[in-house]
């Protein structure tokens, strides 16, 4: 079974170095037949690399020891949900796991596309297989997840050997959200391939127009959803699991997921400006070539133990692989480029600096700049020691003095640019438009100030989400407003119809109030509370408005772990809540400890308990309680985004059902009604989309 | 009666000032221990814990750190000493070597980790307000030049022009 699957895996690498070939000869020579055959082994990747991952799934299940990469990730007493999940625990199967998402993505665009873009569809081909290529090399001859257990015997006969049990898995990883969040994060990585094959076959290609940013729009949208799932989940999991009460730690594989996301954020915006202006193509094409490449720059840092990291648990000297082809990507976009430059001369220019062209200018500087000071600080270890042979650590506190800021002026944009018109703003427009959020906002900041809510930046953020929210609500409302007065229908009603006609505008505005959502979440971080005390059986402590009673320590055991549990009670004004059971489990295939935090999550706060061992001077157990407002909003306003992005991927209703409400009056009537409304509706997008 | 409360009054008032100065000493010292607690967790917040998990000093709660216990440990006594704040950073500076520090100091090349994310994106606004004066000019110009035309085009446009006229007459 494990020749099948290594089997698979070579036939995949060389059905990729076909399409990759036949695809470079089909786009020369324009023969159909070599095009479509390069298509079809592109396909073909996908059925094999999935027979590949299938059998080193049934070696998890079967326990099948004598696996070098199951024998480290896996063992006998694991339960069968994380079983399936350590195909991505280690280097080697994470690796595969990465080319089989990369496979998935190519196969449905070569069969979404297979009949569209015969001119475009055989360089994106080239693009895609040779992204392919190199994954599979790793997969078969640098990582190879099909490595047995075993050496020669004396007579020099190679000789398989199995262990009894497994390691087991980190113990780290045996949390459900591990399950979903790596292959989330995943499919925001190797989406983004997608987009950038599209942008380097057009530019490769010198493909007239727009077309290839209309292709990629949904790959782009598709893949950045899939991102924001993956890092939200991963600071769940850090708030969950790790146990220090926080959800994002600015560590280098946290910073890594976070640096494709925000260009692919700055590219889903500076993309309307080409496609309703024809300008910044420059800019999109290095955009969608920058999110790709900080994609292999995040598997490099995550991978390479370039930078010290608690979740770059996969480090090899696989990183020069990465740097490689890195490089070997900079100098073909740079090249493209280089020949094709006259081919991205903008159509139009700036009209006015206060206009929605100028808002994006402004959004996607400040995300580069954000994106910079990142990738700065993750990177600036490394340079430290490079240049003045000083390692240095670049934590927390550095990132938040410098993001905090930055963030806040994104904020702010998100409330400005959906109020000014593209071109040009007349100042009544600005004036109208912005007034009541500007006034509402300041005001609420005043009234927050007098309650107590004096921290600077989380005072800003506030004053920001409140005119952000209305800028969004006065955008709904101005809209459903018109075909409320056409149709007679209710505000609410016309909202609905007025986000379907519009799926990409109105989508993206509940995304930008999700972003708000996060944002307050994320200010409430300003007022965290904790306390830590050693406490016997009978003892209390007091956070907040919580009292915390210490009930007992016992305790529990299975197959997988043992585990020593305080039993706490929970009271509120004297009213007994509810209990908590912190745990600290000792994992016994790995012989690792970890903790369990016990969270009571509620809309204002979160009740965050764990228990922190004992101590080893009175050999007390000891109990951490943090109060952390707001935290729920986050996890919330993310599943705002990730329904505004899937509205947003939704199809525009058509403006022919506008006419359907006048159907049965006069023809002449219903023309001059329908039109009227089309035209509003129209005027009103033009302004604002 | 009288003479009993006489005596007791004596009393009671110095029950009175023991409570009073008792509860103030006890305010005063709780107080003192919540400053040094705070002051401790900013402190903390300005170190990393030198495990190798890349926390902050006061956040790293993995099982069986070596390290975190002592350190916390040696900061508390620091705090509750009164040492200042930079002589306090600066021991353990020279303990556990300058990457016990959770952000780089402000002091020759590591300045440059906090210069650059400021100049950077200064640099990208001066290009982009550039671009946009540019932009602005040369449509400017468009507009006063109006679209440009070839001397055979308008020589061309002539002659049809002077031909229609002819015809005319």
């Amino acid at each position: 079974m494990d020749i099948f699957g290594s089997f698979a895996l070579i036939l995949a690498f060389l059905a990729a170095v076909y399409a990759f070939t036949a695809g470079i000869a089909g786009a020369v020579t324009r023969r159909p037949l070599l095009t479509r055959s390069a298509r079809h082994a592109g396909m073909a990747v996908f059925a094999l690399v999935t027979l590949a991952v299938a059998s080193l799934e049934y070696f998890f299940f079967t326990d099948n020891f004598s696996m070098a990469y199951v024998a480290a990730h896996s063992n006998r007493a694991l339960p069968a949900f994380y079983k399936f999940a350590a195909l991505w625990a280690g280097q080697e199967g994470s690796l595969l796991f990465w080319s089989w998402m990369l496979s998935t993505y190519v196969f449905f665009a070569l069969l979404i596309n297979r009949n569209k873009h015969p001119e475009l569809m055989p360089y994106a081909g080239v693009v895609m297989a040779g992204v392919q290529i190199f994954f599979l090399t790793l997969n078969n001859f640098v990582a190879s997840p099909f490595g047995v257990l075993g050496g020669p015997d004396a007579s020099g006969t190679m000789r398989l050997a199995a262990l009894g049990d497994g390691h087991g898995l980190n113990p780290l990883l045996q949390y459900p959200e591990m399950v979903i969040h790596p292959p989330m994060l995943y499919l925001g990585y190797t989406g983004f391939t997608i987009p950038f094959a599209f942008a380097l076959a057009a530019l490769l290609g010198r493909y007239p127009g727009e077309k290839w940013i209309h292709i990629t729009r949904r790959w782009t949208m598709i893949a950045w959803c899939f991102q924001s799932i993956g890092i939200l989940l991963g600071a769940h999991w850090a708030y969950a699991v790790l146990g220090w009460g926080g959800y994002w730690a600015w560590d280098p594989v946290e910073n890594a997921s976070l640096l494709p996301w925000i260009t692919g954020t700055a590219f889903l915006h500076s993309v309307m400006m080409q496609e309703k202006r024809g300008m910044l193509k420059v800019w999109n094409i290095w955009l969608v070539f920058t999110t790709f490449m900080l994609c292999i720059l995040g598997t490099l840092l995550t991978r390479s133990g370039v930078i010290s990291s608690v979740h770059a648990f996969a480090q090899s000297s696989i990183g020069n692989w990465f740097v490689g082809f890195l490089a070997l990507v900079f100098i073909v976009c740079f090249w493209s480029y280089w020949l094709n430059r006259d081919y991205l001369r903008s159509d139009n220019t700036l009209d006015s600096l206060v206009s929605r062209e100028s808002s994006f200018l402004f959004n996607n500087l400040i995300l580069l700049a954000a994106c910079f000071a990142v990738l700065w600080g993750t990177l600036f270890p490394v340079l430290s020691e490079w240049v003045v042979g000083n390692k240095i650590s670049v934590g927390p506190p550095f990132f938040n003095k410098v993001n905090v800021p930055i963030a806040l002026f994104l904020l702010l944009l998100t409330g400005v640019g959906p109020l000014l018109a593209w071109r040009k703003t007349s100042f009544d427009s600005l004036r109208r438009n912005f007034a009541w959020p500007v006034i509402i906002g300041v005001l609420s900041g005043i009234v927050a100030f007098m309650f107590g809510w004096r921290e600077f930046y989380s005072l800003i953020c506030l004053i920001l989400c409140v005119f952000v929210t209305l800028s969004i609500a006065s955008e709904f409302y101005r809209g459903a407003r018109v075909i409320a007065a056409r149709d007679g229908s209710n505000i609410l009603t016309a909202i609905g119809d007025l986000t379907m006609r519009n799926t990409r505008r109105y989508g993206g505005y509940i995304v930008h109030f999700g972003m708000v959502l996060i944002f307050i979440g994320i200010a409430g971080s300003a007022f965290n509370k904790d306390i830590q005390m050693e406490m016997a059986p009978g003892q209390s402590l007091t956070i907040g408005p919580y009292t915390i009673l210490c009930q007992n320590f016992d305790r529990v055991a299975n197959n997988n772990f043992e585990s020593e549990r305080a039993t706490l009670e929970i009271f509120r004004d004297g009213h007994s809540q509810m209990m908590l059971y912190p745990e600290r489990r000792f994992f016994l295939a790995s012989e690792v400890t970890e903790t369990m935090v016990a969270v009571q999550s509620k809309p204002l706060h979160d009740l965050y308990v764990v228990y922190a061992g004992r101590s080893p001077e009175t050999g007390k157990p000891v109990i951490h309680a943090y109060l952390n407002p707001l935290v729920k909003w986050i996890w919330f306003g993310g599943i705002v985004v990730v329904l505004g992005t899937g509205l947003a991927l939704l199809p525009n209703r058509r403006a022919a059902l506008v006419l359907r409400p006048v159907a049965e009056q006069s023809w002449g009537d219903a023309v001059a009604k329908g039109a009227s409304a089309v035209g509003a509706i129209a005027r009103s997008s033009d302004a604002h989309d | 009666m009288i003479k009993t409360r006489a005596r007791i009054r004596p009393i009671l008032y110095a029950v009175v000032v023991a409570l009073f100065v008792t509860t103030a000493l006890l305010g005063y010292g709780l107080s003192v221990r919540a400053q040094e607690t705070q002051r401790a967790k900013t402190l903390g917040q300005k170190l990393l814990c030198v495990c190798g998990c890349n926390q902050i000093l006061t956040a790293c709660n993995h099982v069986g750190c070596t390290y975190s216990h002592g350190m916390l440990k040696q900061l508390d006594d620091r705090v509750a000493r009164n040492e200042p704040d930079d002589l306090t950073i600066q021991a353990f500076v020279q303990e556990y070597g300058p990457t016990v520090l959770s952000a780089p100091p402000a002091t020759g090349f590591n300045r440059a980790a906090w210069i650059m994310p400021i100049v950077v994106p200064l640099v990208a606004f001066y290009f982009f307000f550039e671009l946009v004066r540019r932009w602005r000019q040369r449509a400017a110009t468009a507009t006063a030049s109006g679209p440009t035309v070839s001397a055979e085009l308008l020589a061309r446009a002539q002659r049809e022009a002077e031909k229609d006229d002819d015809e005319q007459r």
